[in-house]
Order: structure tokens, then C-alpha cells, then sequence
């Protein structure tokens, strides 16, 4: 059982392909999104201030993808989501498809610092973002981050499927707050599951890493 | 093996209270460690050795690997829960963009029944997921629907649809099992002398029943409850002429292997290679390539290019296994004194569309008496049983356990007192103590449920009500034969230890490199591990906790034998006696320890080897077929676990705060892996007590929850606080005194959790998973079932 995580929500204005612009693009009826509208106030505002809808698609489209600090051309359906894309096409096979709807977090990368679904990101909407994904923590041969290093130390890890998002998870967390209290902890990964049961040894892994002055870096 | 053993005197035990015991060894085997021996390498708490592949990203899973010019296959799913299907047209499918192969499962598996909503009809493999999606659209099926029933009460009522086919019947005993004879019919001879049997024990328990001191009953239930782990089932197949590479997401790299070769299968590969570096989880779902591999394994073959299936979460819900669930019905008589004199338990469970598996284990752990036990599985129109860690355990444990407790308090008796007093275990016996101290049991059985003024006044804040709750656990896993591991020590001083079986992410890689480091004298990190290729040498199933007990003694032989070879080149090249060396510290050590005259390091004597390398392939050691294992301190591991838990009787929320873990699987051979292990158990177990349930709709016959939202696993919000309590035991029974520590940890949990809530409310829920609803029902002096 999960609360809600701290995950930023899908959509952006650069592709134009906002829920908003969705939910006026899909033809909803007037009366169904005043209806929606009425009872929200929110949203009623929200499309007032919606841009010109955009049309994406069909068939492939050319972007530029900022993956773990490299400008990447590359060529992609509309759909596709940002999981797919790197896995796919860049061979990034860290994070992973494991429920496809944004509730277990093994696809979260870093879009601009900050943990994100990549099963639910589109990667057209991450151009002109900073996209890390776990790769990008340590290069090949380099040291490890203090994060990683202390998920070692700790044995925060068993099957290791759920690992790649953990660590991501955790390191977006002491890069807005470098000593988290336990429930801090929790709260960081409770939009990601682990089935082996690492809970508590990822919770002393990331104090191991606060300890040591993490932050994020190595 | 096995005709020539040798007679020894070995010693067993754990703490301080250590006995001689005379066990007879196979030949070729190494005595098992001494209790004293100071160990360089194991019992360290070494990270293990995947680690850093896999808090990198760089672990590359089945799911993970990206072959040139890789296929993606799909798989069409029956939407009805019981049908036969009349026909599959794939003409259209085929000529779908992007499209390569497409294969019937009618034609491939010969048989046209359906028996549960999301069985595989067809498959194909397409350039892209998107298109083999849209392929499977085009696919025309033709059923003939009939009735059916998903859950276990509607299968045993009167005039229910027929599961099976043929003449298999909704509801079969499987204990005491039925005879069949080798045409499949009923030996009605053999079961006429067990139904005699069957009787005999009831008139004996009804007798005990009717002139016992107290008899308590409960009723009890628990729920189907799915493996789920992170990757779902999966391949990676691709062909080179008649043989076969398969990744495969498995916990049985050679059956895997066998099912894709044998000659009878629908695959027949000429020779196979399965891969399985890495696999995110399997809990006992993944001992077979299962349909989804050999479709892949079919389509690769079709297509002439590789081909990725890999299940989606609802696939992997509704098609790949579950822990099946269960009815209980127990009575227990115990005497005044507190010694159980009999124990009646009538169980059914439904496992889908077999019986096996449907079993609850309520008859385990203690001295019970006379028992009589008969089990039904109930056969429904949903997944079939796999094995899920512990099978049977953790449904049976929670009903025994509730049992335990009733009866204590019938006779007015502390909960672990009466434990104790049946239970005849030397580990647990000691077990309890430790459990007792850690969770301040006297303390907090003690205290009044409700708080006296302050808020440490009691159990309880306001709403909140605290309860602490314990139960035991056994396991049997002392490993066997079959495996094989394979050690070279290379002239330039490099060691490679080969094994062809899997880590599951218990850390098996880590501890076949501890045991061969210590044997050999060397670091850890100076031995390379190398496992999940069928290519290397013979290992078994990662199931019933064996792998590690299996392993490690192999391990252990070869090592040892690749130690006296290199020590014999050693005497020779210095012209001393072999008899007196050993290898310790990275150096060539006198038999006692000592330094000798000529420091040699590791490195240096391997230099001295005549050959490239020393290559020693170690056979897992047996006594003969039936025994594989000698004699040891008791049959079985132990392990006692405490919780304690929060009821808000406002809300029905309960949350379990501790849980005390005591544990003990043989030698621990890496202490840190061991304490994963258990804590990972606990978490399961955790989640089974709470959260876990499969739901099936009653009218569309299908899964309502195969997701992660809905049905709930744990999460780190929910974690409790685990304390670990390892005792390193002297087991016997194999050369490195290990057993297995899979199941054991999520044997007690769930029945721990269960007892904690009722100390803390006053009243019992009988059935798993607790929820809100049923807390506030017991509440309420009712009782929710489901």
C-alpha cells in the first residue's frame, strides 16, 4: 500500500500535448467539460489559459533529447513514452517497465532535477529538459555517487529490478534535502515498490549517504 | 555416488552448547567446519558481488537485452473464463504491418480448452510492440463459451459448472492423497485402506475431543495472493541453426533448458543455451520457460530474427501463478497442563484449474498429538497454484497459530509459555527468549489495553490500540544432488568458480565466491563468479530454499580439491611434504596456521602449477538418492518471530510497528545477505497479512486488481521496523552446515501480525488479508470473511 508520491505530473506546454489541450483536443463535448469545469473552478481557469492547441503526429518527428549531459537526435513517435525511448533507442536499460501506468516508480528518471514516470512522460515533452537517468549518476569506471556507494554498504538491494528507480528516487531527494528524517525517507519511495522487501535497508542507506555529506554528489 | 561412506565425528549445535554426533559421509567429501574455526571470508558481512551492476543501471535483466534486429512478440489473451476454442485465424494477423511470425497456441500446446480468463490463444512477433498490438487485434478467434465459477464457494455448490474436462470434479481430496494407478483411475483398493485410515484417526481424535480438559475451534480464511515480482515472466530468444540462445527471466535455468530440448515438447530444440545473469525476482512463479517462453522461442524461429515476449503486469497477475487460498477448520484439545493432546484440521483451498497445490500446512511446528487432516483442493476458472515462497505455509501457520493462542487463553496460559511447552525444537526452544526480550513481551502482554491516564500508560493513545503477537516458524531445505560446481585456479593466480543456476537476488553468486575464497585462503574479490549459463555446470531450481545448501557444499569439494592440487605442485616444486601445507591469508601456510620458512603467496604458488590451470569440477556430495544429507542437530530450521501492531478502532487501520525476526538457517555463510533475506520475508509477510488480495469479478470471471494500484503490495510508507536476530548454527547435514533461509522468514509473519491484532483489540479477525472493513466488523461483533 503507497500514499501518492512526490512525482511531478505529466504534461508540458512544449509539445503543446497538455492533459488541459487533451481534454479539449479529444472533442468533449461543451456541456461535459463545463460540467468537469463547475465542478473543479481550477480547471475552468486552466483552460482559459491554455495555448493554441498544437498538432503532433502522426508518424515520427525529430527531437533533441538532453540524456545524462549529451544532446541526442533522435527520431520518435508522438506517443512514445520517455521509458521507451531511452531504453530503446539509447540502450539506457536502467530504469524499467514494470506496471506501465505510474505506480510502482522502477522508470524514474530525473527530468530538470526532479523524479518523474518515464511510462508516463511522453519524451517529446522532455525536449528542451534535462533528462537523467541512472547511467548518468556515475560514469562507466568513475566512482560511484555516495548515494550508490551506501546502497552497497547497506545491501539495499536484492533482485535489484527496483534498484535503478530507488536510486534515483533517493537521489533526487538529498539533492532538496540533504539529512532526511526516516519518514522523509518513506515518503521519497512511496511511489516505488520493491518486492524483495529493501525497504529498510534503503531507508539506512540513504542516512549512511546523508552522513557522509551526500547531497547528490560523490 | 554413494555406495562408499566413511563414518566421522562431527559437532553440532549453535551459542554455547555444542554435542559430538557420528554421521556417516560420502566418499569424496569434505568434513563439515568446526564450530571454533576462525574464519577469514565467511560469516563477513561482504556486499554482494552484483551490487554495483546493479545500482548502476549496468545489470542487464531478460527484459533488458536489446539484440540487433530484435522482434517484439505479443501474446492474444481469451477474454472468457472457461471455453473451448473452435478455431484461430491468423491470415489477417499476418499480413498486418511490420508482422513476421504469428503461431496458434491450440496448434502449438494441442489443446483447444480454456480454463481461465487471460489464457494465451495466439501469439506474434511484429517490428514493433505497437504493431504486434495492433496484429493481435486482427486475430479472428472462435470460442464455444460455457459456464464457469472463480471462486471457491461457488465451485462447491450443488450443480456448479464443471472446471475440468473429462470426468475431473470441482472438489478433490489431496491429503491424505488419493491413489491413482499409472492409467490415472482411482486404485480403488489402495483407497478403500485409506479411507479405513482416514476413519480410524477421526474416531481417535473424536474420542480425544470427547475427554479432553478444553477444546478450542476456529474457522479460518485466508486469501489467493499473487508473486508479482518486479520482472515479469519473460524471453529473449534467438536461433543460430537448430539451436537455441534463451534469455529467460527464470529461477531454473536447466529446466528451462530441458523443457525448450525435450524431445516431446512443442519446441524440440537441438541444443538450447538459456542466460540468466540477472532476474528481477521470482518467489516461485519461475521454474519454467511457461507458454510465453515458448512462444518466443517458436516465433524467433519463425521469424529467423530474435524476439522479445515479455508479460505485461496484467499477464503477470492473471497468468503466471499464485498462492492459492484456503478454508480452514480446526479443533485443537489440550490438556489443563498445557500439552496438546490432538489437533482435527479440514481445509479447502482453490489453486484455479488444478488441485495441487491447494493445501494449507496447519498440522507443523509443535508435539500436537493425534492428527486428523483432510485437505480439498477446489478446482475454479482462475490461474493455476505455482509455488510462492513457503507454499502452504504462511495460510496453514496463520490458522495453527491463531489455534495456539485460543487454546493458551482457554487455559489461562502465557502464549509463549504454551509454545513452549509443545514445541521440542532446540533452536526455537531458545528462539522464544530472544523473541520474548526484544519486543518487551512480558511488559507489553501485560499491560492494560487501554492507556491509565499518560500515553505509556498502556497499549493505546486515544483511538489507538497496541498489541504484540507471536508465531513460529520450520523449514526443511538442507539442499541435495545433482549440482556441480566448477573451480579453476589459473597460473597467473586468477580463481573463476563456475555454476549454470541463478541468484534470485538472495546473493548466491556471493556466497559460492565466499565459500571457495575461505577454502582457497584468498579475498573474496579475489575469486570471479560466474552463474546463469547453461553452458557451465549443472545447479538446480532456485525453490524450497536449496539452492544455497546445495551449492555450497559442491562448491566447497572443489575447492578443496583445487586447494590439494595446488598445494601438491607446491611440494613438489620446494620439495615438501603436501600433507602439511595449507592456504591461508593470500599465502602457503603450514597445516596449523604457521608461516613457513619460504613465504610463498597465493599468486606466486599458482606460478609452480605443471598445467595452464587447475580445474576441479565438484560434485554436490550425496549419501545415496533417497538421503541426500547426513545427520545434523535436528531435522529442520526454526525461527520464532514477534510483532507489534497500532489499531485505530476508529478507522479499522491497522499498522504493525515491529516485528522481531529470530532466524536460523545453518551456517551463515555472509550475515548482512542473511539479515536481506529475512527482512524481505518479513516484508512479504507483512503484506500478505494486510494488504494483499486477488479479486475476481463473480459475473465477467476475470482478475478485477491485476495491477500495482489496486492489488496492493507494501510499500515503504508501510514498512515496519525489522529487527533481525541471526544464530549461527552448526547444523550437520552438509559440509558447510548451511540450509535455506527463502521460505523460513515468511513462514510466521502473517500469523504474528494476526495474533498482535487481536491481543490488540480483544476480538480475532479469522481471515486474511486485515483489513479496515473487518477490523471495524470485528469491532462490531461480526465477521467478514473475504
Amino acid at each position: 500500500m503507497t500514499t501518492g508520491s512526490e512525482r511531478e505530473d505529466k504534461g508540458s506546454a512544449q509539445s503543446g500535448v497538455t492533459r488541459r489541450a487533451f481534454l479539449k483536443g479529444a472533442g468533449l463535448s461543451a456541456a461535459a467539460a463545463a460540467g468537469i469545469a463547475a465542478g473543479t473552478g481550477v480547471l475552468d481557469s486552466a483552460l482559459a489559459a491554455t495555448p493554441p492547441l498544437q498538432v503532433v503526429g502522426p508518424g515520427r518527428r525529430p527531437i533533441t533529447l538532453n540524456v545524462n549531459g549529451s544532446e541526442r537526435r533522435l527520431e520518435v513517435e508522438p506517443s512514445a513514452t520517455l521509458l521507451d525511448v531511452v531504453r530503446g533507442q539509447l540502450d539506457l536499460i536502467g530504469a524499467k517497465r514494470v506496471c506501465d501506468r505510474g505506480s510502482c516508480g522502477a522508470c524514474t528518471m530525473l527530468v530538470d532535477g526532479r523524479p518523474i514516470n518515464s511510462c508516463t512522460y511522453l519524451a517529446i515533452d522532455a525536449e528542451g529538459k534535462r533528462v537523467t537517468t541512472v547511467e548518468g549518476l556515475a560514469a562507466p569506471g568513475a566512482p560511484l555517487t555516495r548515494l550508490q556507494q551506501a546502497f552497497i554498504e547497506c545491501d539495499a538491494l536484492q533482485c535489484g529490478f527496483c534498484t535503478p528507480g530507488m536510486v534515483m528516487a533517493c537521489t533526487a531527494l538529498l539533492a532538496r534535502n540533504p539529512s532526511p528524517a526516516r519518514p522523509e525517507i518513506a515518503a521519497a519511495i512511496a511511489g516505488n515498490l520493491c518486492r524483495c522487501g529493501t525497504y529498510q535497508n534503503i531507508f539506512e542507506a540513504v542516512e549512511l549517504a546523508a552522513r557522509r555529506g551526500a547531497g547528490g554528489g560523490r | 555416488m554413494a555406495a562408499n561412506t566413511s563414518e566421522i565425528k562431527i559437532r553440532v549445535g549453535f551459542g554455547d552448547s555444542f554435542r559430538d554426533l557420528t554421521v556417516r559421509i560420502a566418499e569424496g567429501d569434505v568434513p563439515p567446519y568446526e564450530p571454533g574455526t576462525r574464519f577469514d571470508v565467511i560469516g563477513a558481512a561482504a556486499p554482494r558481488l552484483d551490487a554495483e551492476a546493479k545500482v548502476t543501471g549496468s545489470a542487464r535483466f531478460t527484459y533488458d537485452q536489446n539484440l540487433p534486429g530484435l522482434l517484439h512478440g505479443k501474446i492474444l489473451r481469451c477474454p472468457h473464463p472457461n471455453a473451448n476454442v473452435k478455431s484461430v485465424d491468423l491470415t489477417a494477423a499476418r499480413a498486418m504491418p511490420g508482422v513476421k511470425a504469428a503461431i496458434s497456441f491450440p496448434e502449438v500446446f494441442r489443446t483447444e480448452a480454456v480454463r481461465f480468463a487471460w489464457e494465451g490463444i495466439a501469439a506474434v512477433a511484429a517490428e514493433s510492440e505497437a504493431q504486434a498490438e495492433a496484429a493481435l487485434r486482427a486475430i479472428a478467434v472462435e470460442y464455444e463459451v460455457l459456464p464457469f465459477c472463480v471462486t471457491r464457494e461457488d465451485a462447491m455448490k450443488d450443480g456448479a459448472p464443471q472446471v475440468g474436462r473429462r470426468n475431473q470434479q470441482n472438489v478433490r481430496r489431496i491429503y491424505p492423497e488419493i491413489p491413482f494407478t499409472r492409467d490415472g483411475t482411482i486404485d480403488e483398493k489402495k483407497e478403500a485402506a485409506r479411507q479405513v485410515e482416514m476413519r480410524e484417526a477421526e474416531a481417535k481424535v473424536d474420542r480425544i475431543l470427547k475427554e479432553s480438559d478444553t477444546v478450542v475451534q476456529g474457522t479460518f480464511y485466508t486469501q489467493v495472493q499473487t508473486h508479482s515480482p518486479l520482472e515479469t515472466h519473460g524471453v529473449v530468444c534467438t536461433w543460430e541453426n537448430e539451436s537455441l540462445v534463451c534469455y529467460c527471466s527464470t529461477q531454473a535455468t536447466f529446466a528451462v533448458r530441458h523443457e525448450l530440448t525435450h524431445h516431446q515438447g512443442p519446441v524440440r530444440a537441438t541444443n538450447a543455451r538459456v542466460l540468466c545473469e540477472y532476474v528481477g525476482g521470482g518467489f516461485g512463479a519461475k521454474f519454467g520457460a511457461g507458454r510465453e517462453g515458448v512462444a518466443g522461442a517458436l516465433l524467433a524461429k519463425a521469424a529467423g530474427r530474435p524476439v522479445k515476449v515479455m508479460l505485461d503486469r496484467r499477464e503477470e497477475h492473471t497468468t503466471t501463478g499464485n498462492r492459492p487460498d484456503s478454508h480452514q477448520v480446526l479443533a485443537m484439545a489440550v490438556a489443563k497442563t498445557g500439552e496438546i493432546r490432538a489437533l482435527r484440521a479440514r481445509s479447502w483451498g482453490t489453486a484455479g484449474t488444478s488441485p495441487a497445490g491447494a493445501g494449507a500446512h496447519n498440522d507443523v511446528m509443535y508435539e500436537l498429538g493425534e492428527i486428523d487432516k483432510i485437505e480439498y483442493g477446489v478446482r475454479t476458472n482462475a490461474n493455476d497454484a505455482r509455488p510462492l515462497r513457503a507454499p502452504g505455509f504462511p495460510q496453514g501457520v496463520f490458522a495453527l497459530e491463531a489455534m495456539m493462542d485460543i487454546a493458551a487463553a482457554s487455559i489461562g496460559m502465557d502464549p509463549i509459555e504454551f509454545r513452549k511447552k509443545n514445541d521440542a525444537h532446540p533452536v526455537r526452544r531458545a528462539e522464544y527468549d530472544i523473541a520474548c526480550e526484544r519486543i518487551g513481551w512480558a511488559a507489553k502482554r501485560g499491560a492494560p489495553a487501554v492507556p491509565r491516564g499518560g500515553a505509556d500508560g498502556g497499549r493505546g493513545v486515544g483511538p489507538l490500540r497496541r498489541g504484540v503477537g507471536c508465531a513460529s516458524s520450520l523449514w526443511f531445505a538442507s539442499g541435495g544432488g545433482g549440482a556441480k560446481v566448477l573451480v579453476r585456479v589459473h597460473k597467473n593466480g586468477t580463481v573463476e568458480v563456475r555454476n549454470g543456476a541463478q541468484d534470485i537476488g538472495t546473493g548466491t553468486r556471493t556466497i559460492l565466491g565466499m565459500v571457495v575464497a575461505e577454502e582457497l585462503g584468498i579475498r573474496l574479490a579475489d575469486v570471479a563468479t560466474f552463474i546463469g549459463d547453461t553452458n557451465d555446470p549443472a545447479g538446480p531450481g532456485s525453490g524450497g530454499s536449496t539452492t544455497a545448501p546445495t551449492l555450497t557444499p559442491a562448491a566447497r569439494v572443489a575447492a578443496h580439491r583445487a586447494k590439494r592440487q595446488l598445494l601438491d605442485a607446491v611440494a613438489r616444486a620446494e620439495g615438501w611434504d603436501a600433507g602439511n601445507l595449507d592456504l591461508r591469508g593470500g599465502k602457503v601456510v603450514g597445516r596449523d596456521g604457521a608461516a613457513l620458512a619460504r613465504e610463498i603467496d597465493f599468486r606466486a604458488a599458482c606460478g609452480l602449477i605443471a598445467e595452464d590451470q587447475i580445474e576441479v569440477l565438484g560434485e554436490r556430495p550425496v549419501l545415496d538418492k533417497d538421503h541426500p544429507n547426513y545427520g545434523g542437530l535436528a531435522d529442520t530450521n526454526a525461527g520464532v518471530q514477534c510483532a507489534e501492531v497500532e489499531v485505530d478502532v476508529e478507522t479499522g487501520l491497522v499498522r504493525v510497528l515491529k516485528v522481531v525476526a529470530v532466524a536460523d538457517a545453518g551456517k551463515l555463510i555472509n550475515p548482512k545477505l542473511a539479515e536481506s533475506q529475512v527482512r524481505g520475508g518479513v516484508i512479504q509477510g507483512v503484506s500478505y497479512a494486510l494488504y494483499e488480495r486477488r479479486i475476481m469479478d463473480r459475473i465477467e470471471g476475470r482478475m478485477v486488481n491485476a495491477d500495482f494500484e489496486f492489488y496492493k503490495i507494501l510499500g515503504a510508507v508501510d514498512c515496519p521496523e525489522i529487527e533481525v536476530v541471526l544464530l549461527d548454527v552448526f547444523m550437520g547435514h552438509n559440509n558447510t552446515h548451511v540450509m535455506g533461509l527463502g521460505e523460513p522468514p515468511v513462514v510466521a509473519t502473517a500469523a504474528a501480525v494476526a495474533n498482535a491484532v487481536a491481543h490488540a483489540i480483544g476480538v480475532r479477525i479469522h481471515s486474511l488479508p486485515i483489513t479496515p472493513r473487518k477490523v471495524l466488523a470485528a469491532l462490531a461483533g461480526e465477521e467478514v470473511r473475504g
